[in-house]
């Protein structure tokens, strides 16, 4: 918390205070990668104690915009650069992928939709599962609190500017979607793809099945790639901390209970 | 007003020991202290409350406030009134289902309860209202939630679930309000009744509960007061969303879950009128207190004036 409420001070102030340029790594931005920066920090700090990562989310723009200032050392973003933001020279280190999946109720008889489909659903504009070729019955929509990244990463991929059907249930957890689809017969929600269990019924999108491996590969649609964005190749504590994201230890653990999909790669 | 020992006075604790006399004053300060604490949390939580809500009023326009039927902060829409809608449709229901069951329970445990069968049905009536709402919440999720889904054929999240567990939560607050007033009568009453030939049920309902009426309602006006302001029980089973209901299973939303579930992210205009609500609901619950001290201030005119 002390680090976060530092690091935001730096930003802000524009790092007035003096501090040893090799032993503090200033990483702001996405809120959704705030987890897995933080948790990867924290076990940095622990393996080298003289060194320490200060974290913040403040948003993916205010990430690239401060690692461009010279504000921070590294900003992460959930979104790619903007045609703006491409000039600033930033050196792009893809760490992670969000992959969002539209769960349904296990007896739902249909398993294929296409993205415009998914944003019809949650547009409100399809109300009933007999226009998707399933059983007439009305559409239980479900969908995540205003808070959650994973709406927001919802919103981003498959939403665009249509706007959220309002009269959908929202809920205020992953485990909430999941068990609610998985009793209610009508119901529909999506969820990051690392929470995906037995008791709901995952749907394709486009024709796709979403694993690790189409996510990888790029083939499943509704899926945005984590960045860390440095000046540059990322050098000294930068680089040796991007590492240290990149490598097993923190890919298989806090990567994945993060609900996120590791990325296969090494840094270059 | 029964006669009481008369009050040690200054003179009278000046023949006691000095260290006696320190003592009742030091304690005599300290229990008004706990009181000013009391108070004064009550006008800080409203001061504070109030002056941060009140540019919600004086921005969007009281009247746009309170009846815009779009609660959409993200878009700039802050209307609160399906919410209003939402927080008086759940408190009616659970009235509804909730009040029988009280007083009736109420009246048993006054009237007709052997000793033996009161002494177990009031402590589990009691122990009903020590359960903390999150487990209300947690069993309507887990257990009724489904159940209603099962029955209507959606999600099960709305306000005839919430009604169910909110009924439950209130039945102590008027239940054992509902029993003190009925237990004032004084038994004079009971036994005239009797003597006059009448039965257990023709006392209960043209003798005690009349004689008890304002009690009793003072207990529903309470038990409105608890089903207004429950706030993690009915977020668990209610669904959340900010709009007129298309069913009493549709989901919906209250001022008290929706100041829980915007708090996290709002800023700017939406906290404010997150606060704005908070101003809603604390008008409403001093509304309450009050219509409640009306009726008790009429009862003790009308016993005074006979």
């Amino acid at each position: 918390m002390v680090c976060v409420l530092l690091a935001a001070l730096l930003a802000i102030t524009g790092c007035s205070g003096k501090r040893e340029v090799d032993s503090e790594l200033v990483v702001t931005g996405s809120t959704t990668i705030l987890p897995i920066a933080e948790i990867a920090g924290e076990m940095y700090h622990e393996i080298h104690l003289d060194r320490k990562i200060l974290v913040s989310g403040l948003g993916s723009s205010a990430g690239i915009e401060n690692v461009a200032t010279g504000t921070s050392d590294i900003g992460t973003s959930s979104r790619d650069l903007k045609p703006a933001e491409e000039d600033l020279g930033l050196y792009d280190t893809p760490i992670a992928y969000d992959a969002i999946v539209v769960i349904v109720n296990p007896t739902n008889p249909v398993d294929e939709l296409t993205t415009e489909q998914v944003r019809a659903i949650f547009a409100g504009e399809i109300e009933n599962w007999s226009e998707l070729g399933g059983e007439d019955r009305d559409i239980g929509l479900v969908n995540r609190d205003e808070a959650s990244g994973t709406r927001e990463a919802f919103h981003k991929i498959v939403m665009g500017d249509v706007p959220f059907d309002r009269t959908a249930a929202v809920l205020p957890g992953t485990g909430q979607v999941r068990s609610v689809v998985e009793n209610a017969r009508g119901a529909v929600g999506y969820i990051s793809l690392g929470f995906v269990n037995e008791d709901v019924k995952v749907v394709k999108v486009d024709g796709v099945v979403p694993t690790a491996e189409t996510v990888v590969s790029g083939e499943y649609p509704l899926q945005r790639l984590l960045h860390f964005f440095t000046v540059g190749p990322p050098e000294g504590l930068a680089a040796d901390y991007i590492e240290f994201v990149l490598s097993d230890q923190v890919q298989q653990t806090v990567v994945r209970d993060a609900g996120f999909t590791p990325i296969s790669g090494e840094v270059e | 007003m029964p006669r009481t020992a008369p009050k040690p006075s200054a003179t009278n604790l000046q023949l006691v020991s000095r260290a006696t006399y320190l003592k009742e004053i030091l304690l005599k300060n300290l229990f008004l202290v706990c009181a000013c604490v009391a108070v004064a949390g009550v006008l800080l939580i409203f001061g504070f409350v109030g002056l941060r809500g009140w540019p919600a009023f004086a921005e969007v326009g009281p009247w746009a406030f309170l009846t815009g039927t779009e609660w959409s902060p993200t878009d700039g829409q802050y209307g609160i009134l399906p919410l209003i809608w939402g927080t008086v449709l759940v408190m009616l229901g659970a009235l509804v289902i909730g009040t029988p069951l009280a007083v009736g329970t109420a009246i048993f445990l006054s009237e007709i309860a052997s000793p033996r069968v009161r002494a177990i049905v009031r402590p589990a009536v009691e122990l009903l209202a020590g359960i903390p709402s999150v487990i209300y919440g947690f069993f309507g999720l887990i257990i009724l939630r489904p159940i209603v889904a099962n029955l209507t054929d959606g999600l099960g999240f709305g306000a005839v679930t919430a009604w169910f567990i909110l009924a439950i939560m209130i039945v102590p607050t008027i239940a054992t309000l509902s029993e003190d007033a009925l237990q004032s009568i004084p038994p004079g009453i009971r036994e005239a009744s009797y003597a006059m030939g009448a039965t257990t049920w023709q006392t209960i309902y043209k003798v005690i509960v009349p004689a008890a009426k304002i009690g009793i309602i003072d207990a529903i006006i309470l038990g409105m007061g608890r089903a207004i302001g429950e706030t993690m029980a009915v977020l668990m089973v209610v669904g959340n969303a900010p709009v007129f209901p298309e069913s009493i299973a549709a989901p919906i939303a209250t001022l008290t879950t929706q100041i829980v579930m915007d708090m996290p992210y709002a800023a700017g205009m939406h906290r404010t009128a997150l606060f704005g609500m908070a101003i809603v609901l604390f008008v409403a619950s001093m509304g309450l207190v009050a219509l409640v001290r009306l009726i008790s201030r009429l009862q003790t005119s009308i016993e005074s004036g006979r």
